[in-house]
Protein backbone atom coordinates (compact mmCIF):
# COMPACT_ATOMS: atom_id res chain seq x y z
CA UNK A 1 0.00 0.00 0.00
CA UNK A 2 2.74 2.38 0.98
CA UNK A 3 4.77 1.40 -2.09
CA UNK A 4 1.88 2.12 -4.41
CA UNK A 5 1.49 5.63 -2.96
CA UNK A 6 5.15 6.40 -3.39
CA UNK A 7 5.08 5.27 -7.02
CA UNK A 8 2.06 7.47 -7.73
CA UNK A 9 3.86 10.41 -6.13
CA UNK A 10 7.00 9.86 -8.22
CA UNK A 11 4.95 9.46 -11.38
CA UNK A 12 3.03 12.67 -10.74
CA UNK A 13 6.07 14.71 -9.81
CA UNK A 14 7.82 13.45 -12.96
CA UNK A 15 4.91 14.63 -15.08
CA UNK A 16 5.00 17.92 -13.23
CA UNK A 17 8.70 18.43 -14.03
CA UNK A 18 8.07 17.66 -17.70
CA UNK A 19 5.23 20.16 -17.82
CA UNK A 20 7.39 22.80 -16.15
CA UNK A 21 10.23 22.30 -18.67
CA UNK A 22 7.80 22.48 -21.58
CA UNK A 23 6.33 25.69 -20.27
CA UNK A 24 9.77 27.16 -19.55
CA UNK A 25 11.05 26.54 -23.09
CA UNK A 26 8.05 28.47 -24.39
CA UNK A 27 8.23 31.22 -21.81
CA UNK A 28 11.97 32.03 -21.96
CA UNK A 29 12.10 35.08 -24.21
CA UNK A 30 13.43 34.15 -27.61
CA UNK A 31 15.52 37.27 -28.13
CA UNK A 32 17.85 36.21 -25.36
CA UNK A 33 18.74 33.08 -27.30
CA UNK A 34 18.50 34.01 -30.96
CA UNK A 35 21.58 35.20 -32.79
CA UNK A 36 21.42 38.60 -34.39
CA UNK A 37 21.21 38.41 -38.15
CA UNK A 38 23.34 41.13 -39.65
CA UNK A 39 22.46 42.34 -43.12
CA UNK A 40 25.13 41.45 -45.65
CA UNK A 41 25.26 45.00 -46.96
CA UNK A 42 23.73 47.82 -45.00
CA UNK A 43 23.08 50.84 -47.13
CA UNK A 44 24.04 53.31 -44.42
CA UNK A 45 27.51 52.51 -43.11
CA UNK A 46 28.07 51.85 -39.42
CA UNK A 47 30.44 54.48 -38.02
CA UNK A 48 33.71 53.00 -36.80
CA UNK A 49 33.18 49.54 -38.27
CA UNK A 50 35.87 49.95 -40.90
CA UNK A 51 39.13 51.82 -40.48
CA UNK A 52 41.02 52.07 -43.73
CA UNK A 53 44.76 51.94 -43.46
CA UNK A 54 47.86 51.63 -45.58
CA UNK A 55 51.13 49.81 -45.14
CA UNK A 56 54.12 51.05 -47.14
CA UNK A 57 56.92 48.54 -47.56
CA UNK A 58 59.76 50.98 -48.17
CA UNK A 59 62.22 48.14 -48.85
CA UNK A 60 60.49 47.50 -52.17
CA UNK A 61 60.10 51.18 -53.17
CA UNK A 62 62.34 52.09 -56.12
CA UNK A 63 64.46 55.20 -55.70
CA UNK A 64 63.43 57.86 -58.19
CA UNK A 65 60.17 56.17 -59.21
CA UNK A 66 57.22 58.55 -59.12
CA UNK A 67 54.48 56.43 -60.67
CA UNK A 68 52.15 56.63 -57.67
CA UNK A 69 52.58 60.39 -57.33
CA UNK A 70 51.91 60.99 -61.03
CA UNK A 71 48.84 58.75 -61.05
CA UNK A 72 47.35 60.24 -57.87
CA UNK A 73 47.91 63.81 -58.99
CA UNK A 74 46.45 63.08 -62.41
CA UNK A 75 43.34 61.29 -61.08
CA UNK A 76 42.57 64.03 -58.57
CA UNK A 77 43.49 67.06 -60.67
CA UNK A 78 46.24 68.20 -58.31
CA UNK A 79 47.83 71.38 -59.71
CA UNK A 80 51.56 71.76 -60.27
CA UNK A 81 52.69 75.38 -60.03
CA UNK A 82 56.37 74.48 -60.40
CA UNK A 83 57.07 76.57 -57.34
CA UNK A 84 58.00 75.19 -53.89
CA UNK A 85 56.22 78.01 -52.11
CA UNK A 86 52.87 77.29 -53.74
CA UNK A 87 53.32 73.55 -53.99
CA UNK A 88 50.15 71.46 -53.74
CA UNK A 89 50.71 67.80 -52.93
CA UNK A 90 48.64 64.78 -51.95
CA UNK A 91 51.43 62.20 -51.95
CA UNK A 92 55.12 62.93 -52.14
CA UNK A 93 58.60 61.60 -51.46
CA UNK A 94 60.90 63.00 -48.84
CA UNK A 95 64.10 62.13 -47.01
CA UNK A 96 64.26 59.87 -43.95
CA UNK A 97 64.98 62.78 -41.61
CA UNK A 98 61.97 64.71 -42.84
CA UNK A 99 59.51 61.82 -42.84
CA UNK A 100 60.69 60.32 -39.54
CA UNK A 101 62.29 63.25 -37.69
CA UNK A 102 61.65 61.69 -34.29
CA UNK A 103 62.52 58.09 -35.10
CA UNK A 104 64.11 56.46 -32.08
CA UNK A 105 66.87 54.73 -34.05
CA UNK A 106 69.81 57.04 -33.42
CA UNK A 107 72.57 55.82 -35.70
CA UNK A 108 70.54 54.68 -38.65
CA UNK A 109 72.49 53.00 -41.42
CA UNK A 110 73.48 55.11 -44.40
CA UNK A 111 71.46 52.85 -46.67
CA UNK A 112 68.21 53.47 -44.81
CA UNK A 113 68.77 57.14 -43.96
CA UNK A 114 69.75 57.89 -47.54
CA UNK A 115 66.58 56.60 -49.16
CA UNK A 116 63.52 58.72 -49.84
CA UNK A 117 60.18 57.78 -48.32
CA UNK A 118 56.60 58.12 -49.45
CA UNK A 119 54.45 60.44 -47.39
CA UNK A 120 50.76 61.18 -47.56
CA UNK A 121 47.93 62.11 -45.24
CA UNK A 122 48.00 59.64 -42.33
CA UNK A 123 44.22 59.67 -41.80
CA UNK A 124 44.88 59.74 -38.07
CA UNK A 125 42.46 58.16 -35.64
CA UNK A 126 43.02 61.18 -33.40
CA UNK A 127 43.30 63.77 -36.14
CA UNK A 128 44.30 67.23 -34.94
CA UNK A 129 43.19 68.89 -38.19
CA UNK A 130 39.54 67.96 -37.74
CA UNK A 131 39.56 69.33 -34.21
CA UNK A 132 40.66 72.80 -35.21
CA UNK A 133 38.52 73.22 -38.32
CA UNK A 134 36.01 75.96 -37.44
CA UNK A 135 33.50 75.01 -40.14
CA UNK A 136 33.77 71.22 -39.97
CA UNK A 137 34.94 71.31 -43.56
CA UNK A 138 37.38 68.56 -42.65
CA UNK A 139 36.03 65.69 -40.62
CA UNK A 140 36.64 62.04 -39.79
CA UNK A 141 34.39 59.81 -41.81
CA UNK A 142 32.59 56.65 -40.67
CA UNK A 143 35.39 54.56 -42.22
CA UNK A 144 38.33 56.40 -40.64
CA UNK A 145 39.12 58.57 -43.64
CA UNK A 146 39.84 62.20 -42.82
CA UNK A 147 37.79 63.83 -45.55
CA UNK A 148 37.46 67.36 -46.86
CA UNK A 149 34.25 69.07 -47.87
CA UNK A 150 35.67 71.79 -50.09
CA UNK A 151 32.29 73.53 -50.19
CA UNK A 152 32.68 74.45 -46.56
CA UNK A 153 36.39 75.33 -46.49
CA UNK A 154 36.93 79.03 -45.81
CA UNK A 155 40.69 78.84 -46.23
CA UNK A 156 41.63 79.75 -42.67
CA UNK A 157 44.49 77.19 -42.75
CA UNK A 158 44.09 76.19 -39.08
CA UNK A 159 44.23 72.58 -40.25
CA UNK A 160 47.55 73.19 -41.98
CA UNK A 161 48.96 74.54 -38.73
CA UNK A 162 47.54 71.63 -36.77
CA UNK A 163 48.75 68.83 -39.07
CA UNK A 164 52.14 67.61 -37.80
CA UNK A 165 52.90 65.90 -41.11
CA UNK A 166 52.56 68.73 -43.61
CA UNK A 167 49.92 66.76 -45.46
CA UNK A 168 47.80 69.77 -46.34
CA UNK A 169 48.34 72.29 -49.09
CA UNK A 170 46.73 75.63 -49.74
CA UNK A 171 45.60 76.88 -53.13
CA UNK A 172 47.16 80.31 -53.29
CA UNK A 173 46.12 80.63 -56.92
CA UNK A 174 43.37 79.24 -59.10
CA UNK A 175 44.52 75.63 -59.49
CA UNK A 176 42.78 75.15 -62.83
CA UNK A 177 45.52 77.02 -64.64
CA UNK A 178 48.16 74.60 -63.34
CA UNK A 179 46.56 71.25 -64.18
CA UNK A 180 48.40 69.87 -67.16
CA UNK A 181 46.51 66.64 -67.73
CA UNK A 182 43.04 67.04 -66.21
CA UNK A 183 40.76 64.08 -65.58
CA UNK A 184 37.09 64.93 -66.06
CA UNK A 185 35.94 62.25 -63.65
CA UNK A 186 36.97 64.27 -60.58
CA UNK A 187 36.44 67.93 -59.69
CA UNK A 188 39.23 70.43 -59.19
CA UNK A 189 39.53 72.79 -56.26
CA UNK A 190 39.32 76.57 -56.33
CA UNK A 191 41.50 79.36 -55.08
CA UNK A 192 41.47 79.75 -51.30
CA UNK A 193 40.77 76.20 -50.15
CA UNK A 194 42.99 73.65 -48.46
CA UNK A 195 43.36 70.25 -50.09
CA UNK A 196 44.88 66.90 -49.25
CA UNK A 197 44.83 63.15 -49.91
CA UNK A 198 41.34 61.67 -49.58
CA UNK A 199 42.52 58.00 -49.39
CA UNK A 200 40.75 57.68 -52.75
CA UNK A 201 37.28 57.71 -51.20
CA UNK A 202 36.09 58.48 -54.74
CA UNK A 203 37.53 55.17 -55.94
CA UNK A 204 36.55 53.14 -52.86
CA UNK A 205 32.85 53.77 -53.51
CA UNK A 206 33.35 52.22 -56.93
CA UNK A 207 35.03 49.19 -55.36
CA UNK A 208 38.48 50.17 -56.60
CA UNK A 209 41.74 50.36 -54.66
CA UNK A 210 43.45 53.74 -54.23
CA UNK A 211 45.16 55.07 -57.34
CA UNK A 212 48.66 55.01 -55.79
CA UNK A 213 48.27 51.39 -54.67
CA UNK A 214 47.22 50.38 -58.16
CA UNK A 215 49.86 52.45 -59.94
CA UNK A 216 52.86 51.11 -58.01
CA UNK A 217 54.85 48.69 -60.18
CA UNK A 218 56.45 47.07 -57.09
CA UNK A 219 53.27 46.64 -55.01
CA UNK A 220 54.86 48.64 -52.24
CA UNK A 221 51.55 49.65 -50.70
CA UNK A 222 48.95 47.43 -49.04
CA UNK A 223 45.54 48.92 -48.46
CA UNK A 224 42.97 47.40 -46.15
CA UNK A 225 40.73 47.50 -43.12
CA UNK A 226 42.72 47.93 -39.89
CA UNK A 227 39.68 46.85 -37.86
CA UNK A 228 39.55 43.46 -39.56
CA UNK A 229 41.99 41.08 -37.82
CA UNK A 230 42.01 38.80 -40.87
CA UNK A 231 42.90 41.48 -43.44
CA UNK A 232 46.20 41.41 -45.33
CA UNK A 233 47.31 44.68 -43.82
CA UNK A 234 46.77 43.46 -40.26
CA UNK A 235 48.63 40.24 -40.99
CA UNK A 236 51.57 42.21 -42.42
CA UNK A 237 51.62 44.62 -39.47
CA UNK A 238 51.61 41.71 -37.05
CA UNK A 239 54.40 39.84 -38.85
CA UNK A 240 56.72 42.78 -39.51
CA UNK A 241 58.30 45.53 -37.52
CA UNK A 242 56.48 48.66 -38.57
CA UNK A 243 56.76 52.37 -37.93
CA UNK A 244 54.33 55.27 -37.93
CA UNK A 245 55.22 58.90 -38.41
CA UNK A 246 55.68 60.79 -35.12
CA UNK A 247 53.79 58.20 -33.05
CA UNK A 248 54.64 60.07 -29.83
CA UNK A 249 52.13 62.80 -30.73
CA UNK A 250 49.27 60.39 -30.14
CA UNK A 251 47.58 61.07 -33.46
CA UNK A 252 47.37 57.32 -34.20
CA UNK A 253 48.20 57.42 -37.91
CA UNK A 254 46.60 54.85 -40.20
CA UNK A 255 49.65 54.74 -42.47
CA UNK A 256 52.32 52.24 -41.44
CA UNK A 257 55.85 51.80 -42.75
CA UNK A 258 58.18 48.82 -43.00
CA UNK A 259 61.69 50.23 -43.01
CA UNK B 1 7.48 -9.61 -7.84
CA UNK B 2 9.02 -6.15 -7.28
CA UNK B 3 12.13 -7.00 -9.36
CA UNK B 4 9.97 -8.26 -12.24
CA UNK B 5 8.02 -4.97 -12.23
CA UNK B 6 11.28 -2.98 -12.38
CA UNK B 7 12.60 -4.84 -15.44
CA UNK B 8 9.28 -4.29 -17.21
CA UNK B 9 9.32 -0.53 -16.41
CA UNK B 10 12.96 0.03 -17.45
CA UNK B 11 12.23 1.11 -21.07
CA UNK B 12 9.56 3.47 -19.76
CA UNK B 13 12.08 5.10 -17.41
CA UNK B 14 14.59 5.63 -20.19
CA UNK B 15 11.89 7.01 -22.45
CA UNK B 16 10.97 9.46 -19.72
CA UNK B 17 14.60 10.46 -19.25
CA UNK B 18 15.11 11.13 -22.98
CA UNK B 19 11.92 13.19 -22.97
CA UNK B 20 13.24 15.27 -20.07
CA UNK B 21 16.60 15.66 -21.83
CA UNK B 22 14.97 16.75 -25.09
CA UNK B 23 12.67 19.18 -23.31
CA UNK B 24 15.55 20.80 -21.46
CA UNK B 25 17.64 21.06 -24.64
CA UNK B 26 14.74 22.32 -26.76
CA UNK B 27 15.39 25.98 -26.03
CA UNK B 28 19.09 25.69 -26.91
CA UNK B 29 18.41 23.70 -30.09
CA UNK B 30 16.56 26.67 -31.50
CA UNK B 31 19.57 28.83 -30.84
CA UNK B 32 22.00 26.55 -32.66
CA UNK B 33 19.63 26.19 -35.60
CA UNK B 34 19.20 29.96 -35.97
CA UNK B 35 20.56 31.58 -39.12
CA UNK B 36 24.22 32.44 -38.82
CA UNK B 37 25.29 36.06 -39.28
CA UNK B 38 26.23 36.46 -42.91
CA UNK B 39 29.89 36.75 -43.73
CA UNK B 40 31.30 40.09 -44.81
CA UNK B 41 32.58 40.42 -48.35
CA UNK B 42 36.22 39.44 -48.44
CA UNK B 43 37.56 42.70 -49.80
CA UNK B 44 35.35 44.80 -47.57
CA UNK B 45 35.27 47.52 -50.19
CA UNK B 46 32.04 49.27 -50.97
CA UNK B 47 29.91 47.74 -53.63
CA UNK B 48 29.09 50.08 -56.48
CA UNK B 49 25.50 51.24 -56.36
CA UNK B 50 23.35 50.32 -59.31
CA UNK B 51 22.07 53.54 -60.76
CA UNK B 52 18.89 53.75 -62.73
CA UNK B 53 19.20 57.17 -64.30
CA UNK B 54 16.59 56.74 -66.98
CA UNK B 55 13.89 58.57 -65.06
CA UNK B 56 13.66 62.00 -63.52
CA UNK B 57 13.89 62.02 -59.74
CA UNK B 58 10.97 64.45 -59.33
CA UNK B 59 8.64 66.59 -61.38
CA UNK B 60 9.95 69.39 -63.55
CA UNK B 61 8.17 72.02 -61.46
CA UNK B 62 9.60 70.71 -58.20
CA UNK B 63 13.14 70.50 -59.58
CA UNK B 64 12.97 74.00 -61.06
CA UNK B 65 12.27 75.42 -57.62
CA UNK B 66 14.27 73.02 -55.45
CA UNK B 67 17.21 71.53 -57.35
CA UNK B 68 19.68 73.46 -55.21
CA UNK B 69 18.12 72.11 -52.03
CA UNK B 70 18.20 68.58 -53.40
CA UNK B 71 21.87 68.99 -54.27
CA UNK B 72 22.68 70.36 -50.82
CA UNK B 73 20.86 67.53 -49.09
CA UNK B 74 22.49 64.94 -51.30
CA UNK B 75 25.94 66.30 -50.61
CA UNK B 76 25.51 66.47 -46.86
CA UNK B 77 23.99 63.02 -46.44
CA UNK B 78 26.30 61.23 -48.86
CA UNK B 79 29.57 62.95 -47.97
CA UNK B 80 29.07 63.11 -44.22
CA UNK B 81 26.93 60.08 -43.39
CA UNK B 82 27.72 57.84 -46.32
CA UNK B 83 24.03 57.50 -47.15
CA UNK B 84 24.62 57.37 -50.87
CA UNK B 85 21.40 55.95 -52.25
CA UNK B 86 18.42 58.10 -53.08
CA UNK B 87 15.11 56.33 -53.60
CA UNK B 88 12.94 58.33 -55.97
CA UNK B 89 9.15 58.45 -55.44
CA UNK B 90 8.75 56.00 -58.34
CA UNK B 91 11.02 53.48 -56.57
CA UNK B 92 14.11 53.80 -58.73
CA UNK B 93 17.39 53.99 -56.86
CA UNK B 94 19.92 56.68 -57.68
CA UNK B 95 23.37 57.53 -56.46
CA UNK B 96 23.45 60.86 -54.67
CA UNK B 97 25.95 62.58 -56.91
CA UNK B 98 26.10 65.54 -59.23
CA UNK B 99 27.24 63.04 -61.83
CA UNK B 100 23.84 61.32 -61.61
CA UNK B 101 22.20 64.56 -62.71
CA UNK B 102 24.77 65.17 -65.40
CA UNK B 103 24.35 61.62 -66.63
CA UNK B 104 21.23 62.77 -68.46
CA UNK B 105 21.33 66.53 -68.41
CA UNK B 106 24.78 66.67 -69.98
CA UNK B 107 23.02 66.00 -73.28
CA UNK B 108 22.13 69.65 -73.36
CA UNK B 109 25.37 71.49 -72.77
CA UNK B 110 23.53 74.69 -71.94
CA UNK B 111 21.08 73.04 -69.56
CA UNK B 112 22.40 74.79 -66.44
CA UNK B 113 23.82 77.90 -68.02
CA UNK B 114 20.80 79.13 -70.01
CA UNK B 115 18.52 79.28 -67.04
CA UNK B 116 21.11 80.64 -64.59
CA UNK B 117 21.97 83.35 -67.07
CA UNK B 118 18.31 84.23 -67.55
CA UNK B 119 17.72 84.33 -63.79
CA UNK B 120 21.01 86.16 -63.25
CA UNK B 121 22.24 83.78 -60.57
CA UNK B 122 25.90 82.84 -60.33
CA UNK B 123 26.29 79.56 -58.48
CA UNK B 124 29.87 78.44 -57.79
CA UNK B 125 29.39 74.82 -58.84
CA UNK B 126 31.62 75.03 -61.87
CA UNK B 127 34.52 76.64 -60.03
CA UNK B 128 35.46 73.08 -59.12
CA UNK B 129 33.08 70.61 -60.77
CA UNK B 130 33.66 70.03 -64.45
CA UNK B 131 30.65 71.29 -66.36
CA UNK B 132 29.17 69.89 -69.54
CA UNK B 133 30.69 72.83 -71.40
CA UNK B 134 34.21 71.80 -70.41
CA UNK B 135 33.91 68.05 -70.80
CA UNK B 136 33.93 66.47 -74.24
Amino acid sequence: MMNEERRAFIRKSGLGILACLGAASGLIPKFSLEKTILPAWDEKPVPGKIRWGMLIDTRKCTEGCKECIAQCHHVHNVPDFNNRKEEVKWIWKSSYNKVFPTASQQFQSEKIAGRSYLALCNHCAESPCTRVCPTEATFRRWDGIVAMDYHRCIGCRFCMAACPYGSRSFNWQDPRTAIKDPSIAYPTREQGVVEKCNFCSDRLVKGLLPACVEACPQQVMTFGDLNDPKSDIRRLIENNETMQRKPELGTKPSVFYII
Amino acid sequence: MGRKMMSRKKPMIFLGLTLVLFASLYAFLQDSMAEKPSQQPAKNLHQPVLVDSTKCIATKEFMRANHMRVLNEWRNSSVREGDRIFVAPNGSKLEKSLNTCLGCHKNNKLFCFNCHMYANVKPKCWNCHISAMESP
